[in-house]
């Protein structure tokens, strides 16, 4: 098994962010996540060995652009299916 | 100023845009290789990007006077000063794509016997008995079955006839045809019947009638004949000179677009993907479709289903892919349906409708499965299931429940709830959602939960190698881009 602890700034990455990323990489190991003093610490066991804690850093910042994304477009997201669905007597 | 500028105002002159105030219209993406991205938005449009564009289109720094610019707002990623007509089109787009939704189940299986003269090491359904008591569907239980069939609000009705060999109940399947028609009298659908074959049984008798009532015919050719003799053992070792002689009449009497072949892929099959190509090439057939094998039924108990993983899979899809592309080249129109399929998605409004890539599955809505003994399943896969004695995704049985009771029971509600690609982890922000679905039932035979981790998923794995390879195809290989678009329905 190959460990490993990763930490990310709690004032940059949510906890969520972090989260997601994670959930993506279950198939190749497992996480125990620890928030302390703005520090979220994630100690990782993987199968195999890799650069594994760059690949998560990485994935993290995707989810970052992602989080950003959603919450930006939830309200155009509902109009845009509002729109679409308008007349069919599936919404009021 | 040149003399046209006297005349007319320059375009920007138009643009009311200003530097960074752009907004962002809802859209995922997902790595496509070390150094680029697909960008896609919920009705399929596309971009392949890189790292920095991505950033600064999140971050609203790309220039308005770009062509990054110009290609997110043609594409619906973006809406500014300028316009934001971008929403209604999405709008429209949206409502297209989901339109098949509300015309529901459109393709009903028949069982109309589990008996089969075959062997097939993989086969989940069938039996090999003379009783035909035992597992034949009676015309009691077809009428019922129609009942339902027509209680469907889609103005298209396909009923599919499958086995077991469902020629061994030849005279249901004609019983079943006449009844529908006169049914149909009423209800005025466009009704189509397809007979799933392996052609043992194929006659004059047969041929005629699938003249007379414009019948197609689907059947089973998994390559040349020593891998086809093997992964479909017939008693008497002559499944393949059956099929491709079955195959040869078909074509003559009934014409080359009225009988389609599929393959199965087993273990054998892995490194013979050319020789299979050559078989249907050699048949006449213009199509193939490459498909793995389902972990259902006997697949699972005979521990066929196991014996490839998904990356060696891939490895045989994309060299199939590769020579489909070159038969292409030397100027033969010939298919991978599976690619086909997501060509479409990928520059189509239109559904494709094709059950495994669909949000919600397209289990029950758009599929629905009537046993030989009037049971009625979600799907196929949903029927292998059962004869693993998991009744899961049983909805029924057509001599005690209603339409009503079949198609709003919590198994097919809850079902298809779990199937929302866009509220499943990992799903709900994938750059392939638009092209994607997830198969709740491939997922419970796998998992043992219908949504599963989609990190751990075969189907997740299998589906986002081939729209990577896909995509990749169409951006770096200018021929094969043009032969892939060529594939476009229109």
């Amino acid at each position: 098994m190959n460990e490993d602890v990763i930490t990310f700034d709690a004032n940059v990455f949510s906890l969520d962010t972090i989260k997601r990323a994670l959930y993506r990489f279950t198939d190749k190991g497992t996480f125990d996540i620890q928030v302390k003093d703005n520090i979220i610490s994630v100690q990782v066991q993987f199968k195999a060995p890799d650069d594994w804690a760059s690949k998560i850093k990485n994935e993290v910042l995707d989810q970052d652009l992602r989080d950003t994304l959603s919450k930006e477009t939830t309200n155009i997201r509902t109009l845009i299916l509002a729109n679409a669905f308008s007349n069919t007597g599936l919404i009021d | 100023m040149s003399l046209l500028g006297k005349r007319f105002k320059l375009i920007e002159d138009f643009d009311q845009s200003t530097e960074g105030s752009y907004e962002l219209l809802p859209a995922r993406f997902a790595v496509l290789d070390d150094s680029r991205y697909i960008l896609s938005n919920d009705v399929g449009e596309f971009l392949v990007i890189s790292r920095t564009q991505l950033s600064d289109y999140i971050k609203k720094k790309v220039s308005r006077h770009s062509d990054f610019y110009f290609d997110l707002k043609s594409k619906s990623f973006l809406i500014d000063a300028d316009s934001n007509v971008a929403i209604d089109l999405l709008a429209l787009k949206y409502r297209t794509k989901a339109q098949q939704i509300s015309r529901f189940t459109a393709l009903h299986l028949f069982v109309v016997t589990l008996r089969c003269d075959y062997t097939c090491q993989y086969c989940q359904v069938s039996r090999q008995t003379d009783d035909k008591n035992a597992y034949d569907m009676s015309e009691e239980t077809a009428n019922k079955a129609l009942d339902l069939v027509f209680k469907s609000p889609s103005p298209a009705i396909k009923i599919e006839f499958q086995g077991g060999e469902p020629l061994l109940n030849f005279k249901l399947i004609q019983y079943i045809v006449a009844t529908a028609k006169e049914i149909n009298l009423v209800h005025h659908k466009d009704l189509q019947f397809v007979i799933t074959t392996n052609l043992s049984l194929l006659n004059d008798e047969v041929l005629a009638f699938c003249i007379e009532h414009n019948i197609c015919l689907s059947t089973s050719l998994d390559g040349p004949e020593n891998l086809h003799n093997a992964n479909r053992p017939r008693p008497k070792q002559n499944g393949y000179q059956l099929t491709v002689d079955g195959i040869k009449k078909a074509q003559l009497v009934l014409g080359n677009d009225k009988i389609g072949a599929l393959m199965t892929t087993t273990e054998k099959s892995l490194p013979n993907v050319k020789s299979i190509i050559d078989t249907y090439l050699e048949n006449n057939l213009n199509c193939i479709f490459l498909r793995p094998l389902s972990p259902y039924g006997f697949a699972v108990k005979t521990k066929q289903a196991y014996k490839y993983d998904v990356d060696r899979w891939f490895e045989f899809y994309k060299e199939g892919l590769d020579y489909v592309l070159e038969i292409n080249k030397q100027g033969f129109k010939f298919v991978e349906l599976y690619t086909e399929l997501i060509i479409n998605k990928l520059f189509s409004p239109f559904s494709t409708g094709y059950v495994d890539l669909q949000s919600p599955s397209g289990a029950g809505i758009s599929a629905i499965v009537y046993n030989y003994d009037g049971d009625v399943y979600a799907s196929d896969e949903a029927r292998m299931l059962a004869e693993m004695e998991d009744t899961k995704f049983r909805l029924g049985n057509v001599h005690t429940d209603s339409y009503e009771d079949i198609i709003l029971s919590d198994v097919l509600l809850d079902t298809l709830e779990a199937s929302l690609s866009e509220s499943i982890p990992m799903c709900t922000d994938c750059g392939f959602l638009p092209y994607c679905g997830t198969d709740p039932i491939y997922h419970y035979a796998t998992q043992g939960d219908v949504v599963g981790n989609k990190a751990l998923s075969g189907f997740c794995s299998k589906n986002m190698k081939i729209f990577r390879h896909v995509i990749s195809l169409l951006e770096d290989d200018p021929e094969a881009r043009k032969i892939l678009l060529s594939w476009v329905r229109t």
